[in-house]
């Protein structure tokens, strides 16, 4: 039993990588920062480690689909992120590939 | 100095300078935001640092995923191609070391131990070189994507598969040929066309030959190759025969090169009992010196093919 759940741990794994990206790009259509955003993507169902979140928003800044803002109004100084036009774009294109999958899947399922 | 500020230099000491002041003041802000939350709930402060923390995981970890860096010393594209250049490296400049090695400690006269020890000890050290320097190339190459350049495999790469009958034609003419060429050379001294004046036979090989015993060693060369030929027909491929068979090669190229650049192939009696012009033994010297070092050139070329091919089988 135990071999069986971590066999399926690593498939999840594996089909949920990239997920993290597109759930990213969706939720920050409205600025957020680093350690509210890994809340809100768990409660969303969305569970990612912090490490490899912090890294993935700069990759994604760096990548243009994301910009940044400090914001020093509070006690705490915090780097709010927001999806970028060029983001946005990504994110219908990622979210149409997505919904097709799911089609895809229903198919094969015999649902239709 | 905290445990906080402890983990953010740690994982800042692997960033470049410019990244740093804000990488920093956003890591500082998620330890922090993350250790309130723990606070909130009734952690301990010490106790909810040191969960913030462990939940970050390894610093280094973290700081490689910040400068998007490769947590592998040389990744899956690179992989295939750095098995076959060092298997290749290693099967052919090792045996070869070893055999120069032992070839010019044999001809200084040092005692048997004392040369297959210095063999060992250079070809040891040949192959941690080999592996070393390979290794370190290929890690450079993966952390500089500008120079990695993956080659698309394509069938044209796949290893011919041998014919059997083409196989079994070089084995016989390989058997003929050994036994001719060692038996023209065995009885070369007795049927010798030229006589010295007493009526005896003048052999056209230098006596030194004989003398010394390094013909004896030149044929049991000869032998060995045909020794391996056999092998190669009725066993399948491995690397220990692959090995043995350019090693064999590579000593007999060596050996031969060795006896013709120091005049000890033929004998100077023979030359000129036959009246030869003075530029004919330098012309066979030169001629087997240019043969043995195709032979070499061949082997090596080879060794490189045979190994690339494998790999790809595995």
């Amino acid at each position: 039993m135990h071999e069986d759940d971590e066999l399926l741990a690593t498939h999840l794994q594996e089909l949920r990588r990239g997920t993290v990206v597109l759930a990213c790009l969706l939720v920050l259509q409205e600025a957020n920062y680093g350690y509210a955003l890994l809340d809100l993507l768990e409660r969303r169902g969305f569970a990612v480690d912090a490490n490899t979140l912090y890294p993935l928003l700069r990759r994604l800044e760096k990548q243009g689909l994301l910009t940044s803002d400090w914001n020093t109004d509070e006690s705490r100084p915090r780097k709010f992120y927001r999806t970028s036009e060029r983001g946005a774009a990504f994110a219908e294109f990622l979210g149409r590939d997505w919904a097709e999958l799911d089609a895809a899947f229903r198919t094969l399922k015999g649902e239709s | 100095m905290t445990l906080t500020d402890r983990y953010v230099a740690a994982a800042l000491r692997r960033l470049p300078e410019r990244q740093r002041p804000d990488i920093e003041r956003e890591l500082r802000a998620s330890i922090a935001d993350a250790v309130d939350d723990r606070l909130a709930a009734g952690d301990d402060p010490a106790e909810a640092e040191v969960a913030v923390l462990t939940e970050l995981g390894d610093p280094a970890r973290l700081a490689a995923g910040y400068a998007d860096r490769p947590l592998q010393l040389i990744g899956p594209a690179l992989y295939l191609d750095y098995v076959r250049l060092l298997t290749a490296l290693l099967a052919t400049v090792v045996p070869a070391v070893a055999a120069i090695i032992a070839l010019v400690r044999t001809l200084q006269g040092d005692p048997v131990p004392e040369v297959v020890g210095d063999a060992l000890k250079s070809a040891f050290t040949a192959g941690v070189h080999l592996v070393c320097w390979t290794t370190l190339l290929f890690a450079a190459i993966e952390r500089a994507p500008a120079l990695r350049r993956t080659r698309k495999w394509t069938p044209d790469a796949l290893p011919e598969p041998p014919s059997r009958k083409a196989r079994y034609g070089e084995l016989i003419s390989g058997t003929v040929l050994t036994v001719l060429f060692s038996t023209l050379i065995l009885i070369s001294p007795v049927v010798s066309p030229e006589r010295d004046t007493a009526g005896n036979p003048i052999g056209p090989l230098s006596p030194w030959l004989w003398e010394s015993g390094v013909l004896y060693l030149f044929l049991a060369l000869v032998l060995a190759t045909l020794g391996v030929t056999f092998a190669r027909y009725y066993t399948r491929w491995s690397l220990p025969l692959a090995i043995t068979g350019a090693l064999v090669e590579i000593a007999t190229a060596i050996t031969l090169i060795w006896l013709a650049a120091n005049d000890r192939v033929l004998n100077p009696a023979f030359v000129a009992a036959a009246g030869w012009p003075a530029q004919t033994p330098e012309w066979i010297t030169t001629g087997l010196i240019a043969l043995s070092v195709v032979t070499l050139l061949h082997t090596v070329t080879t060794s490189l093919k045979g190994s690339h091919g494998e790999s790809h089988r595995l």
